[in-house]
């Protein structure tokens, strides 16, 4: 496995490629539709003779559902059906197909809720105003069980039972190991240094601008639309048919935008499923749109965790072994808590090499709002917790911490034992050009610092516990007779940009305009199978199909160009700005529009089209490339208030090649603005399992006014196996945010804050305890 | 959801007393920028809402060496904030303004329907009543004026009789060596205060307090004096010593309540550290003058 690559002496550092569309600054194609209000999102999606839904939720957080009796609700006027769990095939549902223990949540549940918020029953009716009426009039008898709600009451052995046949309520476990630990932390012991320390990570909120909405339309011939908001519409697909009993092929999916998912998009919801329920039931489109209340209370979260780490060094800073251990708040179900339970495991060993490494982490059932997948998917609560731990160690140690992260940091083609192939790397460089940024500062004054964090990430995930039969991504690229380009591709907007990266990648490599290329994404009936908007895969991933579905045109139309030129053998053709062309000759060659119009009447007029895929092999266990950074938070401090100022925050990136440098920029920002509001300002605190700021009042994120300058310098790689050396480039930088603004106060006040969020009455809290402390 | 209500939008002022003096179960709305949210989260259905809000004999900035400055109920925060003679002679109100939401809420909300609305972290009140402020307010039968810190009764209960408006906030002329200012703490720069303190400082020639006002801002279910601290300060030559004491009597002198934003302690202990700072500010600005 490893002498594979470790052969593979290739330099990752690109030469000067001159790209004609590609690392261009371009504004999304989108974007003109989005400000001018034509985009339709789903909210927007009116049908004939369409019903409005509503959910109603269970006020307790663990209770045996004994009866439902909707029978008033259905005597008012305008109400056109309910449904609850006896109007569904009943089956239990969960994104990790392959895995049917951890497929335990039933949108409408007949037996049990296990969180307030849970949906127990939905009402179509002709108006959303008749709709919420009904909900009153539903009678639910519940029998209500005691509740549990943190991990570590939950794994105790008289704790309530959540899921039945789950003991101490263990959802799941995952263990990932390599070298020998033990002796390592025995070597360390002898002549070096370990540190223990425990972390609590908090709850965050998705905060989508558009909240959950879908509307379901079931036809008298068994077919089934669903235009919803999700990452996902071939996961939305596969998923409804399961829960339905009803053939994928004849559901189709339509997102064409959306607004926003970070991460808590791609299962089925509530609004999806009971939109689907009640429109199979009355035969009638049925619309269900989230209030922000909703989504708050019944989307799930990002997952809390509580974090031990040891570590041990030798004196001189090398990393020798570290131990990792992890319980996280799962909630109510499985939902992708499973995978944010992996990968913090494996991101918490990351961007260093390690002698041994060894992670224990439990997900643990509780009566709270089910975790799963937010931004970071876990890396950023692993770093939270490691990259403050190793700034702290450098500091007990006296090691200047900018050398200790170079000494152990991820280099090109290496190997992380039996997990991951890195090929491209550019850590060192980051490390780097950050520590010259930051002494360029020179000194700040008092109660102000720069703090920093390493972080890398994946992009996309190799895992397919979902266990698709197709392809990862999958692309068709179609040439039209005067030259414009159809490009079909499963991939998914959601504001990130997709449409925009993919249309780049195609007019790169057909050698033709941005505005030749016609996107049509978001639709099940066109759109070839592609997992989603998920795990940072969709630049490589499906940037990879798109490539080689261009490609493939490409080469059919160069067949015609090289019969019609009749050069010799030895001499190769490129298109590029809409020229067809000689490479050794460039201007002997015929315009790209002339070539396809012949091209086509070669073919007996058949369009151009090509086809391309991508499913990753042979690439470790958790993704073909991974991505870069060292980030530096500037942050002051009131220590009389514990007031946090953000002053700037700066980013040493490598993302392989850059697609679009402005939608780079947009994900910054849009990541630092997540990542400081985990760090300082989110969470969702509970009472007995209700969430207790469930609105935008009381729901702090961070705004314009709080936002700092936020810069990035590139770093220069190239990734061979993302398409044109790409990789990663905007959730991972979600991953070292928090912990560079705890390093920030570690340096500004002296202070180890090992909670989040960090508030300024946690921080006035610690800074009386040091004092304290410092009396006695 | 907003359950549907009556809606009454009277001609003049006039016609607004009369309306409101009619009808039973009826809020009055100046901007909603509060009202809505309230209504929106279910916490009042009213059955009828009088809209004052383009009631233009409210809607004015007055202002007079002698008298000092006049704001009628229906100006809104944006004009406070963008008015040349509030910045000349009171420019801590522009500042308190600056950080009061955001510019959207600015535009609309106004001045009469904040205070009316009566929550104790509002903005607004802590500084007015530091400024000494009085506000009118009218009904069908006739006018009455008290001053500002008489007109909150409990959480978002003012000192008001079935069928009165507030009509105008009136701002005395500043006295001599008087310097004025409000800062409140939060995690978001425009959001509301989860304390905030305003001080006025007037100093007796030298360095003495003659007079002086301590006023808290989400400290208890009103905006409220903190006579102790006010008492305190008045006689005493002030210093960094004297600050740092009147902030530890306010920080006693109040009754904040605990939320999921904020312990009672560390609000005590922001009331405290922002009471010595607004001191200080104000004295030296007392000492420019």
């Amino acid at each position: 496995m490893s002498t594979e690559i470790k052969e593979l002496k290739f330099t990752t550092f690109k030469t000067n490629i001159k790209y004609s569309v590609i690392n261009k600054r371009v504004h999304n194609i989108d974007g003109l539709a989005k400000v001018t209000g034509r985009a339709t999102y789903t909210f927007d999606v009116k049908l004939p003779n369409m019903l409005y839904g509503k959910i109603l939720r269970s006020p307790h957080p663990h209770a045996r559902i004994v009866n439902i009796d909707a029978s008033k609700a259905l005597a008012m006027p305008g109400v056109i059906a309910v449904a609850t769990g006896k109007d569904t095939p009943g089956v239990k549902q969960g994104i990790w197909r392959r895995y049917p223990e951890l497929c335990d949540e039933q949108i409408l549940p007949l037996e049990k809720v296990r969180y307030i918020g849970e949906p127990v029953a939905a009402v179509a009716a002709v108006t959303e105003e008749i709709a919420e009426k009904a909900l009153e009039l539903i009678d639910v008898e519940y029998e209500v069980l005691p509740p549990v709600f943190q991990p570590l009451d939950a794994i105790r052995k008289d704790a309530p039972i959540i899921h039945e046949g789950v003991e101490r309520n263990i959802n799941v476990t995952r263990h990932i190991e390599w070298g020998d630990v033990d002796d390592a932390f025995a070597e360390a012991e002898k002549d070096g240094y370990i540190r223990e320390d425990w972390f609590r990570t908090s709850s965050q909120h998705h905060m989508c601008m558009e909240t959950r909405a879908a509307v379901s339309s079931f036809t008298p011939d068994g077919k089934l639309t669903v235009y919803c908001s999700t990452q996902s519409p071939y996961y939305m697909q596969a998923l409804l048919a399961g829960v339905l009993d009803m053939r994928e092929g004849d559901i189709r999916v339509i997102a064409h935008y959306v607004g926003g998912g970070f991460g808590g998009k791609f299962e089925l919801d509530a609004a999806i499923f009971c939109s689907a329920v009640l429109s199979k039931k009355t035969f009638r489109p049925v619309k269900i749109v989230f209030t922000r209340e909703e989504d708050f209370i019944a989307s799930k979260r990002r997952t809390p965790m509580h974090y031990y780490i040891r570590t041990a060094m030798k004196k001189d800073g090398t990393f020798l072994a570290r131990e990792v251990r992890v319980f996280t708040n799962g909630g109510a179900y499985t939902g992708m808590g499973a995978t944010a339970l992996y990968l913090t495991g494996f991101f918490c060993s990351f961007p260093y090499k390690w002698r041994g490494y060894r992670y224990d982490g439990y997900r643990v059932y509780t009566n709270t709002l089910p975790s799963t997948a937010m931004r970071g998917f876990g890396a950023p609560q692993a770093m939270f917790c490691s990259e403050q731990q190793i700034e702290w160690m450098c500091a007990d140690l006296g090691l200047d911490p900018y050398e200790v992260r170079r000494k152990n940091a991820h280099t090109e083609c290496y190997e992380v034992p039996g997990q991951a192939y890195i090929q491209s790397c550019g850590m060192t460089q980051c490390i780097d050009k950050i520590e010259a940024w930051a002494k360029s500062k020179g000194n700040l004054g008092p109660n102000r610092a720069i703090g920093v964090s390493a972080a890398g990430f994946m992009s996309g995930g190799i895992f397919n516990w979902f266990d698709t039969p197709y392809s990862f991504s999958s692309a068709v690229v179609v040439i039209n007779y005067d030259g414009k380009v159809d490009l079909y591709v499963g991939c998914q907007e959601i504001g990130q940009g997709s449409n925009t990266t993919m249309a780049i990648i195609c007019a790169e490599t057909l050698g033709v305009k941005i505005e030749d290329i016609n996107v049509y994404s978001g639709d099940t009936a066109h759109s070839p199978a592609d997992l989603g908007a998920w795990g940072s895969r969709q630049t490589l991933m499906a940037g990879n199909a798109v490539k080689m579905a261009a490609e493939d045109a490409k080469r059919q139309l160069l067949e015609f160009a090289y019969a019609e030129m009749g050069l010799n053998i030895v001499y190769d053709l490129d298109i590029k700005d809409r020229w067809v062309h000689v490479i050794a000759r460039p201007e002997r060659g015929m315009k790209y529009e002339d070539l396809v119009k012949r091209a086509i009447r070669g073919k007996d007029g058949q369009r151009i089209i090509g086809r391309g895929y991508y499913t990753p092999h042979r690439k470790g266990m958790i993704s073909p490339a991974y991505s870069y950074m060292m980030q530096a938070v500037d942050a002051e401090i009131d220590p009389e208030t514990g007031k946090i100022t953000l002053h700037e925050v700066m980013t040493a990136h490598d993302c392989g090649q850059p697609i679009n440098p402005l939608g780079l920029i947009g994900q910054l920002e849009g990541a630092a603005s997540m990542a400081l509001g985990f760090g300082y300002l989110e969470d969702q605190p509970m009472d007995e399992g209700k969430i207790l700021n469930p609105n935008l009042v009381d729901y702090k994120v961070i705004r314009a006014t709080e936002m700092p300058k936020t810069d990035m310098i590139e770093i220069d790689t190239y990734e061979a196996e993302g398409p044109y050396g790409a990789k990663e480039a905007g959730e991972g930088l979600t991953n070292p945010t928090a912990a560079a603004l705890g390093n920030a106060i570690f340096h500004a006040l002296g202070l180890q804050m090992k909670e989040l969020p960090i508030t300024s009455e946690k921080i006035v809290n610690a800074l009386k305890e040091k004092k304290e402390k410092q009396g006695k | 959801m907003i359950h549907d209500f009556h809606y009454l939008k009277p001609g003049t002022l006039k016609e607004a007393l009369a309306m409101y003096a009619e009808h039973e179960d009826c809020k009055v709305i100046c901007g909603g920028q509060s009202l809505l949210i309230v209504m929106r989260q279910g916490m009042i259905a009213p059955e009828n809402l009088l809209d004052i809000k383009h009631l233009n004999e409210l809607n004015y900035i007055k202002f007079d060496e002698k008298d000092g400055l006049r704001l009628g109920a229906t100006t809104t925060h944006r004009a406070i904030e963008k008015s040349e003679v509030i910045k000349k002679y009171y420019p801590a109100l522009v500042a308190m303004e600056n950080k009061l939401a955001s510019i959207q809420v600015r535009n609309w909300g106004t001045i009469g329907g904040n205070l009316a609305h009566a929550d104790p972290a509002g903005d607004p009140a802590p500084l007015l009543i530091a400024l000494k402020a009085n506000i009118k307010v009218g009904s069908a039968k006739g006018e009455r004026v008290m001053p500002l810190d008489e007109f909150f009764v409990d959480y978002f209960e003012i000192a008001m009789e079935k069928g009165e408006l507030v009509l105008e906030v009136h701002v005395p002329v500043t006295q001599p060596k008087t310097g004025i200012a409000y800062q409140k703490f939060n995690y978001l720069t425009n959001d509301m205060g989860i304390v905030g303190v305003a001080a006025s400082v007037t100093l007796n020639g030298g360095n003495t307090c003659k007079d002086a006002r301590v006023v808290l801002g989400n400290a208890g279910p009103t905006p409220r004096r903190s006579k102790k601290a006010e008492e305190f300060l008045i006689g005493k030559a002030l210093n960094d010593d004297v600050f740092a004491e009147a902030g530890k009597i306010a920080s006693e002198d109040c009754e904040p309540v605990a939320d999921i934003h904020a312990s009672e302690d560390f609000r005590r202990h922001v009331i405290g550290v922002l009471t010595k700072r607004m001191l200080k500010k104000a004295f030296e600005e007392a000492q420019g003058k």
